[in-house]
């Protein structure tokens, strides 16, 4: 099995004016090629800081982060932009996508920056909407679909530089039951074709399809196996 | 056959427009001119009804105006074979510099102007009134621009989580920079253009009412090439510098700062 992502004694504090918020207080995680991973916990104790170092989004204090064997801490901003950019997909709780551009033209955001040439794109925006069950809706800006679909054109976004690494934060936060069931089952299916998924979530469906589940209470790991149920 | 041999013999005479319209009178209307009221008078034929001119010292003046032939006129005020001023028209500037070199070496008591400097005296006023609107148009343009660039630089902020997604999506800062400046750019052309247009149809709604209102064919308001240039430029450098420094402030702010992490 290939290890993806390798933390070592990950540390992450937040500086006050005379104190600091220990966020992690020496994590180590590693996950392999394939796996699906959920990280759970309280609010607060630091699973989306977590998140946000194995996205290479921030760096640790101390300790370190290899993803496919790179240190990503010691990478500068350009390097790391582009890292995230060709390795790492990311879906958020809230979508975020841009009002002004279709389904489609969201999609091919990312590619476009990556510099795949147009004829390409087209052709693996349609493949990726076709995936996410949205191929009749590739020319719906997101105010004109629902909370679930624009989630959906969210992961497709995420999968457009066919990352390594899908890290997702609450993605079903902002939905109702039966749309949260729908993006679950797609990130069952992202991973059985062979996707790495890593979410964090209080969704306690979400965790337990998950393959592997982190429990994290005040900055540390305190339980990491199978789910429960 | 008399009334017609009278009717020929008659002097024409020309009135402008709002005499006409104040006196009934039309084109072929015979009327009665005198130097004073009570007084006789000749009978003269209405030959041309004349309109006011685009200028805008016709604007106040609210006597009425009659062209009549100058012998005749003479006649009926008394004023005998003397002019105060008088019109010489040349055919080129040439001529007309050589013309009023002669008159003035040769005609005492006469002083001979170009037509150009007496416009540029009697001008003047207007001058110092177009001098002072275009003060006015500064004072607003800046003070709108200034407005411009606040409401640029909130809405370019509103979009600061937009930003921190595309950031941690791995778009560069050059390339959220550049998608910033570039939207700012175009909403200040598309902001200009429906400015211009808006200007457009006021300009044509000011004349109308003032043309009307002063029987003028003075144009009141106008959007030359000179201006909607200007609206467009001045609008255009605002709206790349708001999405410039707004964009700039965005792309330097971690993500996580930017999403209230």
């Amino acid at each position: 099995m290939t290890v993806l992502v390798r933390a070592r004694d990950v540390r992450r504090d937040y500086p006050l004016e005379r104190d600091a918020v220990h966020a992690l207080r020496g994590v180590s995680l590693e996950i392999v090629k394939g796996e699906y991973l959920a990280i759970v916990g309280p609010s607060g104790c630091g699973k989306s800081s977590l998140l946000n170092l194995l996205g290479a989004i921030d760096a640790p204090t101390s300790g370190t982060v290899e993803i496919e064997g790179r240190n990503v801490g010691t990478l500068g901003d350009r390097e790391v932009t582009e890292f995230r950019l060709k390795h790492i997909g990311f879906v958020f709780q809230r979508f975020y996508l841009l009002p002004i551009l279709t389904a489609r033209e969201n999609v091919e955001l990312p590619m476009a920056e990556a510099g795949v040439p147009p004829a390409e794109r087209r052709r693996r925006s349609a493949e990726l909407l076709r995936y996410v069950d949205l191929g009749d809706r590739a020319r719906h800006r997101p105010s004109q679909l629902s909370g679930g679909e624009q989630q959906r054109v969210a992961i497709a976004r995420a999968l457009a530089n066919r990352p390594s690494l899908l890290l997702a934060d609450e993605p079903t936060g902002e939905l109702d039951a039966r749309t949260g069931q729908e993006i679950i089952s797609l990130f069952g299916r992202l991973n059985d074709d062979g996707t790495t998924v890593v979410v964090v979530t209080h969704d306690e469906s979400l965790a337990r399809a998950a393959r592997r589940v982190v429990h994290m209470r005040d900055g540390e790991i305190v339980q990491d196996g199978v789910p429960h149920g | 056959m008399v009334a017609l041999l009278l009717a020929l013999q008659l002097r024409t005479i020309t009135i402008d427009q709002r005499l006409a319209t104040d006196a009934h009178l039309r084109v072929g209307d015979t009327a009665v001119i005198s130097a004073t009221t009570g007084t006789d008078g000749d009978s003269v034929t209405i030959a041309a009804i004349v309109g006011r001119r685009a200028d805008p010292s016709e604007i106040a003046r609210s006597e009425y105006r009659v062209h009549l032939h100058l012998d005749q006129f003479q006649r009926l005020i008394g004023y005998g074979d003397r002019v105060d001023r008088f019109a010489v028209s040349t055919r080129g500037d040439a001529a007309a510099d050589s013309a009023v070199r002669a008159i003035n070496a040769a005609a005492f008591g006469f002083r001979a102007y170009r037509s150009h400097e007496i416009a540029v005296e009697t001008s003047e006023t207007f001058a110092v009134v177009s001098r002072f609107h275009r003060a006015i148009g500064v004072i607003t343009i800046v003070a709108s621009a200034v407005f411009l660039l606040c409401i640029l630089l909130l809405k370019v902020d509103e979009r600061r989580r937009d930003v921190a997604a595309l950031r941690l999506l791995g778009i560069s800062r050059r390339s959220v920079m550049l998608s910033v400046v570039l939207e700012a750019a175009l909403v200040s052309v598309i902001g200009s253009g429906v400015g211009v247009g808006i200007g457009w149809v006021t300009s044509l709604a000011v004349n109308w009412h003032y043309q009307a209102r002063y029987q003028t064919p003075l144009r009141f308001a106008l959007v030359t090439g000179d201006i909607v240039l200007f609206a467009v430029s001045l609008s255009l450098v605002l709206g790349i510098v708001a999405g410039a420094l707004a964009a700039r402030r965005l792309v330097r702010t971690h993500p996580l700062v930017l999403l209230g992490r």
